[in-house]
């Protein structure tokens, strides 16, 4: 069965993950009008990436877009679950407006 | 591996999870101000006992609990989530708290193992 945190998968879609969020937000600011768009259009883009990959897992992606004011934000997450086969990433991005953080969850069927 | 109760229950009682979520974060950070050198003790202390309940309910699932705890000063937050999994005994349940100082988010994702 193919383990979903080998270093050089998350590597891969690690940096999947921020070109999506470049090419949905980079270069914007932020618009309460306009960021649930934005939320949904990172998730849907990722999740399609990693279903391209075509392994035998079941995905979650978390998408938190914060508009910058010097607010405190802290997120953490436990799993239970197989840690010999499950894994997880987290990407960070920002411009001078927000925040976005994308979680992505993958376990083996 | 511990053994898992054989009920008739296959699905992700969301409902249930969500009390239980409360429970933990009420007590937690029921009755306290945002503080920004304990922040990160309240959320991993969320997490672990959130996770420690589900767990102890003793069903075949994999779960992740995700929490974030934003401070209130008028910054709008918006967060999603999209699962790629089996709708027919794979669930979440998002519960939203707030106080005069912070918010408090927190998803549990719960997916089915195959036994």
């Amino acid at each position: 069965m193919d383990y979903y945190e080998t270093e050089e998968d998350s590597a891969l879609v690690s940096s999947d993950f921020k070109t999506a969020v470049e090419g949905v937000v980079g270069g914007n600011v932020y618009q309460h009008s306009r960021v649930k768009q934005w939320n949904s259009s990172v998730i849907e883009q990722c999740l399609s990436q990693l279903n391209k990959l075509g392994k035998p897992f079941k995905y979650i992606v978390n998408c938190i877009i914060m508009q910058k004011t010097g607010a405190g934000l802290q997120t953490a997450c436990a799993c239970f679950w197989d840690n010999s086969t499950d894994g997880c990433c987290a990407v960070k991005w920002e411009n001078e407006s927000m925040h976005c953080i994308v979680n992505v969850f993958g376990m083996a069927i | 591996m511990e053994e898992y109760n054989s009920g008739d229950e296959v699905a992700f009682n969301a409902d249930e999870a969500s009390i239980s979520v409360k429970e933990c974060i009420e007590g937690v950070i029921g009755g306290t101000d945002y503080n920004q050198s304990k922040v990160n003790q309240w959320t991993a202390s969320i997490v672990e006992h959130s996770l420690t309940h589900l767990v102890k309910q003793g069903r075949p699932f994999k779960y992740i609990v995700n929490c974030a705890i934003m401070q209130k000063s008028g910054a709008g937050l918006h967060t999603a989530n999209s699962c790629y999994w089996d709708t027919a005994t794979d669930g979440s349940c998002t519960v939203r708290w707030e106080n005069r100082t912070m918010y408090c988010v927190v998803s549990v994702f719960a997916v089915a193992v195959a036994l």
